[in-house]
């Protein structure tokens, strides 16, 4: 296969993976377009592969088939509701090889110049053969790229290692605050610039390494001060960091489909954690580092009222006489594994001829849309489930809403508190609604440690215990 | 062992609810009751005894197997006397009560010295006590009913109709008082076709009253006191009823049907329909005075009768509305008390807690351990309202349209500001970078476009499977590590081996939970 002919195949790739992203527009169309994606994918390995001087054709094929293999196993074995640990571990696969591709570059950019001195140029291949062409200034600039490469990449690597671990529970889910943490990334990121600049002014490999070593422990830090509700923007910012490293390689390598395919995942990243942030109304450089902003002027209001608990009976008898009902998940619903006994319910209500859906806050869950794919997995058709616009203004008009394993993604003191440290944070108007019921493990607070006034309001009721053991409750009794 | 809650008839003439039926029986053996009834206590309500021993109920002989037989006692009507006398002691007597009224009565239940009496008619109207709230499920059977026997009494259709013999214009009803018996009267008024008006000296009932489909007299009076207490209307102000009446006299000659159901607690019930007004109302008119009980709202009413005045206007003044839907009324207050037993059983193990902490048990305890504990301290019936909440100011359309001009004039001065930065430095750029730089550079900023434009038109649903997409697609890195496997130097060719191996890991695996999800999501 000719260059010309290569390049052809990167252009066509690159469109199918334009198409890919595209088609994910609407639910019919996006399970055409995964195949542009699948297809895209193989054109460019196997163009690739077909390029003159690639080499090593058995390692290769070893090297894709046991990877293959593994992430089939992976795919097929994994719970819907394990996807945002699932999602973060495949990211740190991405940011490691970004690493590793960089220090490759390094060593076959050694290579290539001393072979260049040696004047045996004309014997290199591949990779080596295009560097040893390069000016001093267009090696000045692989070496930024190279640099920055390694970067991005060791943070995705062992940030997501991390977030992987606070998702699947292996690591608490608190947010680790340092003393000076700030500080200590402030200095780690000049450390790493300053290596940068060592490395373009000549200096060896080492300090490649170091960098590595040092972003590594930057990626280890910065997602360890993050708590658990944050999740979604740290697992789309990774999402888009893993793509920037590709992009960066890219331009490493000069390699067109890489940059194309890498500015589109950073992109996509980038805007997921965007419409997270504003989600929470936060910005996004305060939800990287860590913590609520405590800038809140003033005392927050008082709640009044109590808590009133309420029964399974209570619970059945409402829904019995609604005419319609809302669902709302939270990520309580996922850790019970509540899913299935929710699209139950939701089966025996909408065949009473009652009116049954699900509101969906952008930030539920530990993950970019993680509660339509736990309802989607239980079979709860995607046209009952609507976005927090599509439902707020409908709420008024609810006889019953029952919230699962959600806090502060209900929390009026966001609308009517301007002291709140959540104020202003969009929500959903559930309150509005003849009947609330909350779901709820016990009297604790949401993420925010934000008191809900929602529990105390006189249309509220609690029903304490799992939600997965209150909803079978609740499926047996409607029998 | 569970208790015994016993059953025995009701011995009021007329009475014919029960405080049982084979329906809540099941439901108050699951809280770990036995139950045992008086023979016959729910024939008039058509309940048989084979019902009830089908619902696994033990039917007793008389009455006094059940009082001397039974750990709680179950009644609609208040005890006489004589059934007072048979309240043994250290048991439990739940029934109407009236204790404002019947202080005789209280005093000779507290001497029988019994473990509690709890009231039916002393539920505190908090939202957590409406399931077992007796009165409203009894006034709101009241008011159907009320509506019943006007149609009853009265000659003409309720609906308009348009028929080959002639148009009938629809019946005119006046609801007056909008509580819970009030409002039921307007709903089966509405249904039955009339044209429904209705008053209440609470304003801030229009809204319910407008719900239920009948039209709200408004009374323009300044410097309104109508406070309520408990959810019932106060006496109100002479001027007040001044101008009450006077709306009301214009409306005589013009409703065919007129039901009261202005009671005051504690009190004779308020006269708001005098006799002119009667005198002034059509023929065959009728008015159905729920009050009649404390008096009746109208001037004529005969307490229990059905009179048919001088001018052809039936005023029905019966009391036992609600004893006439017996099946019906014993349904509703049977469930109310299955309610309450359900909040004194909270470990549903036959064993009744009447816990003075809890504000509604409380409320209707009357008697407890042989001490009299009515009245009970003030409940707040809601939530105070919140100190100073800041009030959102409603913007003007105009407001709105001047602030969206201006958000969008600072949107486009932010985009320009933002094309002029980027060129700049993009040109910077160009200054110093080789050309084969800046052809990279240009597919790299054009891609960051194609995706920023791509992705916001992804649905927020899709936002996981676009996640696991852009990972598996992410892994295009691949292409890198295959330039450099086939490297001469050995590190190269492992790292690069590492590499192919992690990102296939990627593709495959990211490619296929991507198809996973996609596949899940299906429409109805």
């Amino acid at each position: 296969m000719n260059i010309g002919l290569v390049s052809a195949a990167y252009v066509v790739a690159a469109i199918l993976f334009i198409l890919a992203l595209g088609g994910l527009s609407n639910q019919e169309k996006a399970k055409r377009a995964i195949w542009y994606g699948i297809i895209g994918m193989v054109l460019a390995v196997v163009a690739t592969v077909m390029t003159p001087g690639v080499g090593n054709l058995p390692v290769i094929a070893v090297m894709i088939a046991i990877g293959g293999i593994g992430g089939w196993f992976v795919a097929k074995k994994v719970q819907m509701t394990q996807m945002p640990e699932l999602v973060a571990g495949f990211h740190s696969l991405v940011g490691l090889a970004a690493v590793f591709i960089g220090i490759n570059a390094h060593l076959e950019m050694e290579r290539a110049l001393m072979a260049v001195a040696d004047g045996t140029a004309g014997a290199l291949t591949g990779f080596a053969a295009t560097i040893a062409k390069k000016t001093s200034v267009e090696l000045g600039i692989l070496k930024v790229e190279l640099f920055l490469g390694i970067l991005i990449g060791a943070i995705t690597f062992t940030g997501s290692i991390i977030a992987y671990g606070k998702l699947a529970g292996k690591l608490s889910s608190n947010a680790l605050t340092l003393p000076g943490r700030h500080a200590i990334n402030l200095a780690a990121f000049a450390a790493c610039f300053v290596l940068g600049f060592l490395y373009l002014q000549g200096a060896g490999l080492w300090t490649m390494i170091l960098v590595a070593i040092i972003a590594g422990a930057i990626g280890c830090h910065l997602i360890l001060a993050i708590g658990g509700a944050d999740m979604p923007v740290v697992v789309s910012m990774l999402n888009s960091y893993s793509g920037w490293a590709a992009a960066a390689i890219g331009f490493t390598l000069g390699n067109d489909l890489l940059i194309v395919t890498g500015a589109l995942v950073g992109a996509s990243g980038a805007i997921l954690s965007y419409i997270m942030c504003k989600g929470m109304n936060r910005s996004f450089v305060s939800v990287i580092l860590g913590g609520w902003g405590g800038d809140a002027g003033g005392p927050q209001q008082e709640v009044e009222g109590e808590m009133v608990p309420t029964n399974v009976d209570t619970v059945v008898q409402q829904l019995e006489d609604a005419d319609s009902v809302v669902f709302v998940p939270g990520y309580g619903l996922a850790v019970a594994q509540a899913q299935g006994a929710v699209s139950e319910l939701t089966k025996k209500l909408r065949a009473k001829g009652k009116e049954v859906r699900f509101a969906i806050h952008p930030v539920a869950g530990r993950l970019p849309g993680h509660m339509n794919v736990l309802l989607a997995e239980a079979k709860v058709p995607y046209d009952y489930v609507l976005e927090m616009e599509e439902i707020n203004d409908d709420f008024p008009q609810t006889d019953f809403v029952m919230i699962l394993g959600a806090n502060d993604i209900v929390n009026p003191s966001a609308q009517d508190d301007p002291n709140s440290p959540i104020a202003g944070m969009p929500v959903l108007e559930v309150w509005k609604a003849k009947n609330v019921v909350i779901s709820k493990r016990g009297q604790g607070r949401g993420y925010s440690g934000v008191e809900n006034p929602l529990f105390f309001k006189e249309n509220s009721r609690m029903l304490y215990g799992d939600a997965k053991d209150s909803l079978d409750a609740i499926l047996k009794q409607m029998d | 062992m569970g208790m015994k809650v016993g059953i025995p008839r009701e011995t009021v003439d007329g009475e014919k609810r029960v405080a049982l039926t084979p329906e809540t029986a099941g439901r108050i053996q699951k809280l770990g009751y036995d139950l045992q009834i008086e023979s016959g206590a729910g024939v008039e309500a058509n309940f048989s005894d084979e019902a009830y021993r089908a619902a696994g109920v033990e039917v007793l002989p008389d009455a006094d197997a059940v009082w001397s037989g039974s750990d709680i006692v179950m009644k609609v009507q208040q005890p006489t006397m004589a059934e007072a006398g048979k309240l043994e002691a250290g048991r439990t007597l739940i029934s109407f009560l009236w204790p404002a009224q019947n202080e005789d009565l209280l005093s000779a239940l507290k001497d029988r010295n019994p473990h509690a009496v709890l009231a039916m008619d002393q539920v505190p109207r908090i939202s957590r006590a409406q399931k077992l709230d007796a009165l409203s499920s009894m006034a709101n059977i009241a008011g159907y009913r009320a509506v019943v026997e006007a149609a009853n009494n009265f000659g003409r259709f309720f609906t308009g109709q348009v028929t080959a013999a002639g148009k009938v214009p629809p019946a005119k009803v006046l609801v007056i008082g909008a509580g819970v018996a009030g409002l039921a009267a307007i709903g089966a008024a509405r249904s039955m076709g009339a044209i429904v008006r209705s008053f209440d000296i609470r304003p801030e009932v229009a809204e319910q009253i407008e719900s239920m489909g009948a039209e709200f007299l408004f009374l323009d009076f300044e410097d309104q006191d109508t406070g309520t207490s408990g959810g019932y209307a106060k006496p109100s102000s002479p001027e007040f009823r001044e101008k009450q009446l006077a709306l009301f006299r214009e409306q005589a000659p013009d409703v065919d049907i007129v039901i009261t159901t202005a009671l005051i607690p504690g009190r004779p019930a308020p006269e708001l329909w005098t006799e002119d007004m009667v005198r002034a109302m059509k023929p065959g008119s009728v008015i159905v005075d729920l009050a009649a009980e404390q008096g009746g709202n109208c001037a004529l009413t005969v307490k229990g009768e059905r009179i048919v005045t001088e001018n052809d206007v039936v005023i029905v003044g019966y009391t036992d509305m609600v004893s006439r839907m017996a099946a019906q009324s014993s349904q509703l207050y049977a469930t109310n008390l299955r309610h309450l037993l359900d909040d004194l059983t909270p470990e549903k193990d036959g064993q009744p807690n009447v816990d003075m902490e809890d504000t509604v048990i409380r409320g209707c305890t009357v008697v407890k351990d042989g001490e009299v504990t009515y009245p009970p301290p003030a409940v707040s019936t809601s939530v105070a309202p919140k100190a100073a909440a800041p009030k959102k100011v409603e913007e003007t359309a105009e407001q709105k349209a001047a602030r969206e001009a201006e958000e969008l004039r600072r949107a486009g001065s932010r985009t320009t500001m933002l094309l002029a930065v980027g060129g700049a430095l993009l040109l910077a750029l160009g200054m110093v970078a080789p050309e084969s730089f800046m052809q990279h550079f240009i597919v790299f900023v054009l891609a960051c476009f194609v995706g920023f434009y791509v992705i916001w038109n992804v649905a927020h649903s899709l936002h996981t499977p676009l996640m696991a997409i852009t990972n598996a697609v992410s892994s295009i890195i691949i292409v890198g590590a295959l330039l450099q496997i086939s490297s001469t130097n050995t590190v190269v060719m492992v790292l690069a081996a590492l590499s192919v191996l992690m990102a296939s890991v990627n593709i495959f695996g990211g490619f296929l939970v991507t198809r996973r999800m996609l596949a899940m999501f299906q429409k109805s």
